[in-house]
């Protein structure tokens, strides 16, 4: 148990940045995650923003399931006495796992195939115990959804009096969090100018919340999905031809989708580093590309989510780069 | 649905799922295959009907070999020969 000494301190004083508890640092209107124009990547004349979702203080756009996650199952009694389960690609759970230690809890996340070993890493860090699960795990019904089965299976075993599933994919909080923070940071940034949003398929917890936001501000907002190859490697997007529909995926507010090949957006990743010195994880690199594949007018604005760092990916990118960069003899 | 097991079966681990629920029994069989050496039998007590059908398609899927399985009142008793190459 870790000892509390708040009080002893100078207090929270945000127009200094200082802060008495890091939850503070969530984002939110008053404390939202930047929009920064791409200058260099574009062949063309465009207000393309990437909203850079990896300053939040766990690292990813998934702080802020998190946090509502959690708050959610507090508020309903799901958390007393029960540690915290989780099906995840890393970065709700590593989300979860700082806010989970801040209240005492535990986190066992059942992640996926083809989750980098750095998130792995970062997560036993945090404390949470991680199941690695094969996507294949359920032999007879296997859609590739096995991390989210053994979540479950967990969550139901002993009577439910362990565990509590987070359940990002079928909670409304995780759309609450975007359509009560990002979707308005987005709006107020944008001073109401906004008029293409691109994100990926995931949890859809994004694409669900910003979506509904926006287009209540303004019905002729776009709405542009990013979904992954079936058998893609970019964490954290989800193809739903291997892939089962999230529950709080709301079609309804999605203008188009757009499909993504790996290649392309680990280029695009490349160029994000090297040309804007945005050091983005791939699945930012997918939506670049796929937000500079659509005929959008000179003059509208354009915002694409930049879900995690590119840290989270070194082992990739090193397999990527093979021998790139290194002295030639 | 049952298959007897050899009555000279020498069983070198049991692991009992009892009360758990699918696909938990399948994940933990697996952890639990994995530290025995081939030829090694591995004794699995399940008490969710799904089993019946994962855990015989799991064996099959890795290359391990259902010896034997007794389907008695609710809970299910299966004897996996870990394969060669698993």
């Amino acid at each position: 148990m870790t000892t509390d000494l708040r009080e002893a301190t100078l207090g929270t004083n945000a127009s200094l940045r200082r802060h008495d508890d890091v939850r503070e640092l969530l984002p939110g209107v008053a404390n939202p995650t930047p929009l920064v124009r791409l200058n260099h990547v574009p062949d063309r004349p465009l207000d393309l923003y990437l909203k850079l979702e990896w300053l939040n203080p766990f690292g990813s756009v998934k702080d802020r399931a998190a946090a509502y996650l959690l708050d959610g199952l507090r508020r309903r009694g799901r958390l007393d006495g029960r540690e915290l389960v989780e099906a995840s690609s890393g970065n709700t759970a590593i989300a979860l796992a700082a806010l989970a230690n801040l209240e005492g809890t535990r986190l066992t996340v059942t992640i996926p195939d083809g989750v980098p070993e750095e998130k792995k890493v970062l997560l036993r860090m945090l404390g949470a115990e991680v199941w690695e699960t094969p996507d294949d795990l359920c032999p007879v019904d296997h859609p590739k959804d096995g991390a989210i089965a053994l979540a479950r299976s967990l969550a139901a075993s002993e009577g439910g009096t362990r565990y509590a599933l987070a359940n990002q994919y079928e909670n409304p909080d995780n759309v609450r969090a975007h359509y009560e923070t990002t979707g308005p940071e987005i709006w107020s940034q944008t001073e109401g100018r906004i008029r293409w949003f691109f994100a990926g398929f995931g949890t859809c917890g994004t694409l669900t919340g910003v979506g509904r936001y926006l287009k209540e501000r303004d019905p002729a907002v776009r709405i542009v999905a990013i979904e992954p190859q079936p058998g893609h490697r970019l964490p954290g997007l989800k193809s739903f031809a291997e892939a089962k529909e999230p529950g709080i995926l709301d079609r309804s507010v999605i203008d188009e989708v757009l499909r993504v090949d790996d290649e392309p957006a680990y280029a695009m990743t490349e160029r994000l580093w090297s040309e804007e010195s945005l050091m983005a994880g791939p699945s930012t690199g997918a939506i670049v590309h796929a937000a500079l594949q659509v005929d959008i007018p000179a003059g509208d604005v354009v915002v694409g989510i930049s879900p995690d760092s590119g840290r989270n990916y070194v082992s990739y990118f090193a397999e990527r780069l093979g021998d790139r960069g290194l002295p030639q003899i | 649905m049952t298959q007897p097991a050899p009555t000279d079966l020498k069983v070198a681990d049991t692991l009992d799922c009892s009360g758990l629920l699918c696909p938990l029994p399948v994940y933990k069989t697996a952890l639990a295959l994995g530290t025995l050496s081939p030829g090694d039998v591995l004794e699995l007590i399940c008490t969710d009907p799904g089993s019946l059908e994962d855990i015989p398609a799991m064996a099959r899927q890795r290359g391990d070999t259902l010896v034997g399985l007794e389907d008695r009142k609710g809970t299910q008793i299966f004897w996996i020969e870990k394969g060669r190459s698993t």
